[in-house]
């Protein structure tokens, strides 16, 4: 039975499953390039992200007033407003050219503007008004101011309300209470809500560049031996591919947990999630990316060109997630982009894990869908491997034997010489 | 005897340029391709009808007219309802809405009791921009509740319409965006990202291009090729690339300008040396990288991390002031932090271009600064080590 056993197609397909995952274990660790991907590259970047954005929230944003009015209750209203934690009054600027003045150098982003019948039309019970001007360059200085002066004007106008309604209607304070329940980023800050996106990410973007970056080797090492790497081990499309991924899935334990676990910690990022829940959706996810690397690798020609290829693609990838534009109102084209990628299932889910609380259970659409993305992944990936990179070898060896010299003379001319 | 180092160099450079389909692919179709995708991904311009879920515990005439003015804001839209507060949180564990406002029982008859009621709405802040429309909208709909009832006691008091305004809301205030009146999310977000993205596309190419000469060990005939002067080398190099990036840049700019319809309110002129500036410093902050670490694997990583980095520490998104002062300070070491207060100062806001000297200054200041160190550069290509 044993005896059977051990030439059963099977048994020796499994084998060299084994021995692609050894061999790839022994590249990736022999290759500083691509242990800085797999390894450094996570281990840095998100502290490096993290520690960008640690300041969460805009405070004390500088602003300048012109008061054209100068009566108590003037001054009362730009004290209130110094007092928000959103804005500080840097100064008093005696025109609104003076104010310009300092907005175009920069010392201030906006201007509160209060006209000279501000006073006397509280006074008289009369609508006053102010005029805030903002600078638009970037959203959070505008939230920032306007936070803060809706929140002055509103408290002021429940005041006055209250004097008014108080005696008709025999009660103070407003009639219904509202109350803001911020969930899922209780601090309200941009770094609890971009870096939870981020970091799957990362994850996905360094493994990438770390199979591309191997395959760019073999394909150097295929260029100097006339078509042939001494360093590839003689498998069936499949098993190298499954051989290739059970690699990557042992490396990326550890990243896995260090990323998505404790530089959440390690920042007070929300981390609601269940660590347990977290792996498994993550399982799929390192699946599925580990085969779309290998499909994707195949653009690759040398080892540096995987800087040009997919850099530029987190970028697209994390716009495809929803981080800044909600999916819900993408445009169908992209909506579909982003189906197609496992960031964008995976990044969904560990946000909502990690924020709100989710269990794997309640996230089961986005796990569901990356296992989908495996067997569809693998497809691409057998086909690319089989029917592109294996044809492509045939053809190199071929061309070899002709003329051992001609790889290495197309690489050449490539770079200007000839 | 210069014009035929150059003439050789740039005939080099060419072909180098000519026989990568890669560069083609990387210099001119990505970047556009990238381009239109933020543009197009964004051209909605701004956040609105947000999935919420809406508990009426009450369900009482006031509570309706709640939901119903709610579902009236262009804000959020009211896409579920749900019975209890456990069904709403579960909804929003989900995904299915990203907020929702709670109605408690009895609200209508503890408001008109004058026993204050509380309306409770809860905003999931993990999606940042949704999050900040839905606390507008909640928030207005619960100041008109107020609103509403007081206006409905004092008219019975006798008030005249004015006094009423006047009391429910006494300070009206007016807010103006200067150079972005509608709060367009594409204006703001993409007229700083998209030429980020160029400068990381231009950053890229030009140290794989240099790096691939260190790489095959051809370095040495480079430099022979422009009479042993690495300036001379670097221009016969780099000039082509200059060439493609800047058009691409000026045509990235007309889809800005004029399709998507940015705001332009200086000189276009303003904008387009600007642009050229901004190719022109990038490439060369990319020598000055190569300088540093001379080493293919290390040239390139710097100017890759710099490049992804600059989409944030440059305060795009969050406000250079509110930064700490370290990584206020690394935003001011790359090129894009330049381009984007020249377009904040010109496009944007359309000041005089007195107020930018300095920014326009720093991007030919960046231009400069490899001639200083190429000497480091030119002994690496001397004697040219490839680690793999």
């Amino acid at each position: 039975m044993a005896e059977k056993l051990k030439h059963s197609k099977f048994f020796l397909w499994c084998i060299q499953v084994l021995r692609v995952c050894g061999r790839e274990l022994l590249l990736v660790f022999r290759d500083t390039g691509v242990v800085i991907f797999f390894l450094v590259l996570n281990a840095a970047y998100p502290v490096l992200y993290a520690l960008i954005y640690n300041t969460e929230v805009v405070r004390n944003e500088p602003i300048v007033v012109v008061d054209d009015n100068r009566t108590p209750e003037s001054r009362d209203f730009v004290r209130r407003f110094d007092a928000t934690q959103e804005a500080a009054v840097i100064g008093y600027a005696a025109n609104m050219q003076e104010a310009q003045e300092a907005m175009y150098n920069k010392s201030c982003y906006g201007i509160l503007h209060i006209p000279r019948d501000f006073g006397q039309c509280v006074g008289r019970g009369e609508q006053a008004h102010v005029s805030l001007y903002c600078d638009m360059s970037v959203m959070m200085r505008y939230k920032a101011y306007f936070t803060a002066l809706s929140n002055v004007t509103l408290a002021l106008g429940s005041e006055k309300l209250d004097a008014v309604v108080e005696p008709v209607l025999n009660m103070s304070g407003s009639i219904v209470e509202s109350r803001q329940v911020p969930v899922g980023n209780p601090a309200m800050g941009i770094a609890s809500a971009v870096l939870l996106f981020i970091l799957p990410l990362v994850l996905q973007q360094s493994m990438i560049l770390g199979i591309a970056m191997l395959h760019g080797g073999s394909i150097e090492r295929r260029r100097r031996n006339g078509g042939r790497d001494p360093m590839a081990v003689e498998a069936s499309p499949g098993a190298t591919i499954i051989g290739k991924m059970m690699c990557h899935q042992i490396i990326y334990t550890l990243p896995v947990i260090y990323v998505l676990h404790y530089v959440p910690l390690m920042f007070g990022f929300p981390q609601n999630g269940d660590i347990l829940h977290i792996i498994c959706l993550a399982v799929p996810f390192i699946i599925a990316v580990s085969l779309m690397g290998q499909t994707l690798s195949a653009v690759v020609n040398e080892r540096e060109s995987v800087f040009l290829l997919f850099v530029f693609s987190s970028v697209i990838f994390v716009f495809l997630s929803g981080v800044s534009w909600p999916r819900y109102l993408m445009s169908r084209l992209w909506w579909l982009v982003g189906d197609c990628v496992p960031s964008t299932w995976m990044v969904n889910g560990y946000v909502l894990m990690q924020s709100n609380g989710a269990t794997l259970y309640q996230v089961q659409h986005q796990y569901w869908m990356l296992w989908l993305q495996v067997p569809v992944m693998f497809i691409l990936a057998y086909l690319v491997e089989r029917f592109i990179n294996r044809r492509r070898y045939r053809s190199w060896i071929a061309a070899s034997e002709d003329n051992p010299n001609i790889l290495t003379r197309i690489e050449l001319a490539k770079n200007g010489v000839g | 005897m210069i014009t035929k180092y150059i003439g050789r160099s740039f005939k080099r450079g060419c072909i180098q340029l000519v026989r990568r389909p890669m560069y083609f692919l990387l210099i001119v179709i990505m970047p556009i391709l990238c381009s239109w995708f933020l543009m197009d991904l964004i051209k909605g311009g701004s956040v609105h009808l947000v999935p919420v879920g809406i508990v009426d515990q009450d369900n009482s005439s006031m509570s309706r007219l709640i939901s119903r003015n709610l579902n009236g804001f262009q804000q959020v839209n009211i896409s579920h309802r749900y019975n209890n507060f456990a069904e709403a949180r579960d909804a929003v564990q989900r995904g299915e809405v990203l907020g929702f406002f709670f109605i408690p029982d009895n609200l209508e008859e503890l408001a008109l009791g004058g026993r204050q009621p509380v309306v409770s709405f809860y905003v999931n802040y993990a999606y940042y921009a949704p999050g900040s429309m839905q606390y507008k909208g909640f928030k207005t709909v619960s100041m008109l509740v107020n609103g509403g009832i007081a206006q409905v006691a004092l008219r019975t008091v006798g008030l005249s319409n004015e006094k009423i305004a006047s009391a429910l809301v006494p300070y009206q205030s007016h807010v103006h965006m200067i150079g972005n009146p509608f709060i367009n999310y594409n204006y703001y977000l993409n007229s700083t990202f998209v030429p980020c993205f160029l400068s990381l596309f231009i950053l890229l190419v030009t140290a794989f291009s240099l790096g691939l000469e260190l790489k095959s060990g051809l370095s040495r005939q480079w430099l022979k090729t422009s009479g042993d002067s690495m300036f001379l080398a670097l221009i016969g190099k780099l000039v082509p690339q200059t060439v493609l990036f800047t058009a691409v840049g000026w045509f990235i700019q007309w889809m800005m300008f004029r399709c998507y319809d940015f705001p332009l309110n200086c000189n276009p002129w303003n904008m387009l040396i600007a642009m050229f500036l901004l190719v022109v410093a990038n490439q060369s902050f990319a020598v000055l990288m190569y300088c540093f670490a001379p080493n293919f694997r290390y040239g390139t990583m710097l100017c890759t991390l710099l490049g992804m980095v600059s989409f944030s520490f440059t305060g795009f998104s969050l406000p250079q002031e509110a930064m700490y002062p370290w990584v206020e300070a690394l935003g001011f070491t790359v090129p894009i932090k330049y381009y984007f207060l020249i377009m904040v100062d010109q496009a944007l806001n359309g000041i005089d271009i007195y107020y930018s000297r300095f920014y326009y200054a720093a991007l030919i200041g960046f231009t400069i600064l490899p001639m200083l160190l190429s000497w480091r550069l030119k002994k690496e290509c001397m004697n040219p080590v490839y680690v793999p």
